[in-house]
């Protein structure tokens, strides 16, 4: 649990700097309010009360990624993204009173509509996995039944902002309803497998199992054959990262409640998430139970078994025979997992261990790769540059293969490969699908 | 809270022939833009904040030049900054004006290794550039504890160096000429146009007049730097002692002893504290009154011998030795000082590291006497200070720990630095050793250069007669 709240987190900023350098934002623009000494300022001058709540203030809060890079670089963990996310909040409900428009303390309304369906979607949608099934049917349909060709040809994306329409295409494939049945509540370690490497729980994710379907599949196989048994829970629940970073309080308790309790009921070991996002949030957990010490001590435990699967196979794992086939590979490290899960090098470290293989370091791989999202349909420009130099970064290794190890950062990579028109040459992958790919390569060959 | 004195000049034609030379990207103006120009690392500008009137993100020399000369036509104020981690307010306004930000002007011209000397722009990191250069087997030594944060233009304005000074020396050493624009707005190049020469003794030396100069003669465009080869490998030495003079002796008997540490750090018992509370791994002896901390490198022969012969000299002193040779345990070793900036902070739960009266220097016999004094001037006014330094050349870092909220600790802890200051020129000492004057050590300039200080003034008239940049500083006119 973090020792300080972001209230008492901003004051103790004195201002060293150390954070500079791991910023991507003032790493594109060079403006001090684009670093991280710039916005706990600006957030905290907002929280204290001491400057106007406008769209100027809110304009320059939006730029922040959120990507936690300061807060690993900071000496004293000054926790930089969540004061500014508490200085947003504030703004955001100064917003909701406040009707003029282009006075100097107005904010401009967001859509009523736009509102009403995004509280539709965090609380309706997300939150249920039956509704999030059906909207994966949904999308399932529209990308089966030529309805996407068709809007793509019409041009009805020409309506959105060519960031989405972009988006749109890089989408991946949604299985069909019948190939998405739940997981298996139980799948024990390969047959090969004499001992086990320990009882673990693995947690799906919300959008990571409508859209990666076949990744979580590959989680849970990967898991199964490096010598783990492995639990998969029916009644867990979306992590809340999204409805925190939302303000929704009361929905992200709720649903931090009920993993608590699904994963307390499977008895393991280690809870293991695929998604640098999720899992920084579940780690996170106790930090909303600090007033609550029933709650506080279970989710402490909780959030003590979560690990990242490629940290969990490098650590205690067995990594069988794997085989590349002579092709380059880079990684593109999630700011989540390096800077909240602290997990560093494990996922190169086991690329590096698959034969027949070049692994290539991403230079610059500090900076956040602007992870596909809102954050690229409401700052474009800055979102564009970020991902312009991200690939630039990405063609100097000459890879032919680009990894990630969270669905936000796969995403945005495939846009950005997308964007360079280099799909035939740059595969974008997740690292748990390549490293099930070069196990069966070698099984093939053994055979 | 944040006060802007704004000289009448600065008007829209200003800010519309500012863009023309940056273009509109570059040229900031918004309040909270400001806001973010108002403060460097120190604690002054923490309590005092003071915004500009506009700030502009420089790429190009000529850039620069240009605004320099619109600067001095108008005689509004520029003021040069780096990365902003000066303690002192030196790259902060002090009459609104123009804060010209140098920090994108970043790149790596050029890297000769053959000649030994690398040439960059100003705003590059220090970090950064010893990473550039390690493929090369090379270094840029200086190595202030803000490495990875401060770019080497400020350095160079501050004259910084670190804890290996006691051996490779300071920032000044390794300038061998710099490209300036002048208060002017005229560009000239020290150290010979044209030279790579690693030795020159033609004219004035007008570079090292530049340095340490915190932006009041001129901005610093261009710089062509002195390399040194990369340390094969270095051995460390950590030792603990019964009381402070003991400290004293062990380090007087490890110079007579023919040795040259890289670094020789000191620790008092609340920076021990600190720092197990931070590692507990670490596990260092609380009960004594001081730590000592010893690099050697060289060779790996060389480094072997040397970690022996220190060992030997200091057990005569120490009450508890541990040392190494090989890399991950000195790392492991190294981090006791490493962490100890940091982990000051701890010494008070919510506590607030205050940057003030930070890098005293005193002649290296008077430092278990000023340690003690210190302790003492802390007591009296009732706060908590972890006190650790550069053994080597009588540097000290006193670190204070407050809690913000507190005013009455904030009051003190003011008092407490200005007698900190003092008691630096009592023990024959100076005020500052490292981080520079800026506007916090103004007060103390007169007492301890006396008529000195009217030369300095004569110099900042001579070449910079509107007093355009960075006015207010060092103990010169505002
Ligand atoms: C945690 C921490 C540890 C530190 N440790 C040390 C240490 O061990 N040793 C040490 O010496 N210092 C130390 N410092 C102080 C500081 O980092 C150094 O003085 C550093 O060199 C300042 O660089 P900067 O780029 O941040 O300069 P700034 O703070 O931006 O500016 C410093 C001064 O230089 C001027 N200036 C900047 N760039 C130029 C330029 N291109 N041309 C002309 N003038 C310019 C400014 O006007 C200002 O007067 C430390 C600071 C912090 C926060
Ligand atoms: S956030 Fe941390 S690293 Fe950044 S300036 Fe503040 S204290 Fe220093
Ligand atoms: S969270 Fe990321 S983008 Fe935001 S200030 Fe920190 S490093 Fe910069």
């Amino acid at each position: 649990m973090k020792t300080l709240t972001p209230e008492e987190s901003m004051h103790t900023c004195v201002r060293c700097g150390a954070c500079r350098g791991v910023c991507p934002t003032l790493n594109i623009t060079g403006r001090e309010a684009d670093g991280p000494r710039g916005r706990v300022l600006m957030a905290r001058s907002v929280i204290d009360g001491e400057i106007p709540v406008n769209q100027e203030i809110k304009d320059q809060l939006d730029r922040c990624l959120l990507c936690s890079a300061c807060v690993d670089a900071c000496p004293i963990d000054v926790q930089v993204p969540d004061i500014v996310m508490l200085a947003k909040e504030q703004i955001a409900a100064a917003a909701e009173t406040t009707v003029f428009q282009n006075s100097e303390s107005s904010i401009e309304q967001p859509g009523r509509l736009a509102s009403t369906v995004k509280n539709f979607f965090f609380d309706k949608v997300l939150a249920d996995q039956k509704r999030l099934n059906q909207v994966g049917n949904l999308l399932w349909m529209y990308q089966k039944s030529g309805l996407q060709t068709l809007t793509r040809n019409i041009g009805i994306m020409k309506f959105f902002p060519e960031q989405l329409r972009e988006m749109e295409k890089i989408t991946p494939a949604v299985l069909s309803p019948s190939e998405r049945k739940p997981h298996p509540e139980y799948t024990p370690r390969a047959n090969e497998r004499k001992e086990s490497r320990g009882r673990v729980a693995f947690f799906q994710g919300c959008i990571m199992d409508v859209m990666f379907r076949e990744t979580n599949k590959n989680s849970i196989k990967l898991l199964s054959k490096t010598g783990f048994d492995v639990v998969t829970p029916k009644s867990q629940m979306c992590c809340g990262a999204l409805h925190h970073h939302s303000g929704k309080k009361d929905k992200t308790i709720e649903l931090a409640k009920a993993n608590i309790e699904a994963f307390e009921k499977a008895e393991v070991d280690y809870i293991i998430t695929n998604a640098g996002g999720c899992g920084a949030a579940l780690a996170e957990y106790s930090d909303f139970f600090r007033d609550d010490p029933v709650w506080l001590e279970r989710a402490k435990a909780f959030s003590k078994k979560i690990r990242d699967i490629s940290e969990i196979i490098h650590e205690k794992g067995d990594l069988p025979k794997t085989m590349g086939h002579g092709e380059r590979v880079t990684y593109q490290p999630s700011c989540h997992l390096q800077y909240v899960m602290k997990v560093k090098d494990a996922p190169a470290r086991l690329v590096k261990r698959v034969p027949e293989v070049e692994y290539v370091e991403l230079p610059e791989k500090k900076y956040c790769c602007g992870s596909a999202g809102i954050y690229n349909l409401l700052q474009p420009d800055l979102a564009n540059d970020i991902l312009d130099k991200k690939m630039e970064n990405v063609k100097k290794t000459g890879s032919g293969v680009l990894l990630t190890a969270n669905p936000g950062c796969f995403l945005q990579m495939k846009l950005g490969v997308h964007r360079e028109g280099m799909e035939d040459v740059i595969e974008t992958k997740h690292v748990v699908d390549y490293l099930v790919e070069s196990i069966e390569r070698a099984e093939v060959k053994a055979h | 809270m944040n006060e802007t004195i704004a000289p009448a000049q600065l008007d829209d034609k200003v800010i519309s022939r500012l863009k023309e030379i940056f273009g509109d990207d570059r040229v900031l103006t918004n309040n909270t833009d400001l806001m973010t120009y108002s403060y460097d690392a120190s604690f002054e500008t923490q309590l005092h904040p003071k915004k500009p009137q506009v700030a502009a993100i420089a790429l190009s020399t000529n850039e620069v030049s240009e605004c320099v000369k619109l600067a001095n036509e108008y005689k509004i104020p520029v003021y040069p900054r780096g990365a902003a981690t000066g303690q002192t307010g030196g790259a902060v306004s002090t009459k609104g004006g123009i804060m010209l930000d140098l920090s994108k002007m970043n790149r790596i011209l050029e890297i000769d290794h053959r000649n030994m000397q690398a040439m960059i722009e100003p705003g590059v990191v220090q970090n950064d550039l010893n990473e550039a250069l390690k493929p090369f087997g090379l270094r840029f030594p200086p190595d202030p504890g803000s490495a990875n944060m401060c770019t080497i233009g400020g350095m160079v304005s501050n004259n910084s160096s670190g804890l290996r000074a006691v051996k490779y020396g300071v920032t000044r050493h390794y300038v061998l000429g710099m490209e300036v624009v002048l208060p002017t707005g005229e560009v000239i190049v020290t150290g010979g146009a044209n030279s790579k020469a690693l030795k020159s003794v033609s004219g004035y030396d007008l570079a090292h007049l530049m340095i340490g100069s915190e932006g009041t003669l001129g901005i610093v465009t261009r710089l062509r730097l002195k390399l040194l080869p990369l340390p094969v490998s270095r051995g460390i030495v950590l030792c603990s002692f019964a009381r402070l003079e003991d400290a004293g002796e062990a380090v007087n008997a490890v110079f007579s002893s023919g040795l040259q540490p890289s670094a020789i750090e000191i620790m008092d018992f609340n920076c021990t504290k600190a720092v197990n509370k931070m590692k507990p791994e670490l596990n260092l002896p609380e009960d004594n009154e001081a730590v000592l901390v010893f690099e050697v490198d060289g060779a790996n022969e060389e480094v072997t011998s040397q970690v022996n012969r220190l060992k030997k000299v200091v057990e005569k002193y120490a009450t508890y030795v541990k040392f190494s040779d090989e890399p991950e345990e000195c790392e492991k070793l190294w981090q006791a000082r490493k962490l100890v900036g940091a982990a000051v902070g701890l010494l008070k739960p919510g506590g607030f590291r205050v940057y003030g009266g930070e890098d005293i220097c005193v002649p290296i016999s008077r430092l278990p006497e000023t340690l003690r004094e210190i302790h003492n001037i802390a007591e009296k006014y009732g706060i908590i200070c972890g006190i650790y330094g550069h053994v080597g050349d009588g540097n000290l870092h006193t670190g204070p720990v407050v809690n913000s909220n507190n005013k009455i600790e904030m009051e003190n802890v003011q008092k407490m630095i200005d007698d900190i200051h003092e008691l630096a020129i009592k023990m024959e000492g100076t005020t500052t050793a490292e981080h520079g004057v800026g506007i916090v050590r103004a007060k103390y300039m007169d007492v301890e250069h006396g008529p000195a200080m009217e030369v300095m003034r004569a110099i900042k008239k001579t070449i910079d007669p509107n007093n355009i940049l960075n006015p207010g500083k060092m103990a010169l006119p505002n």
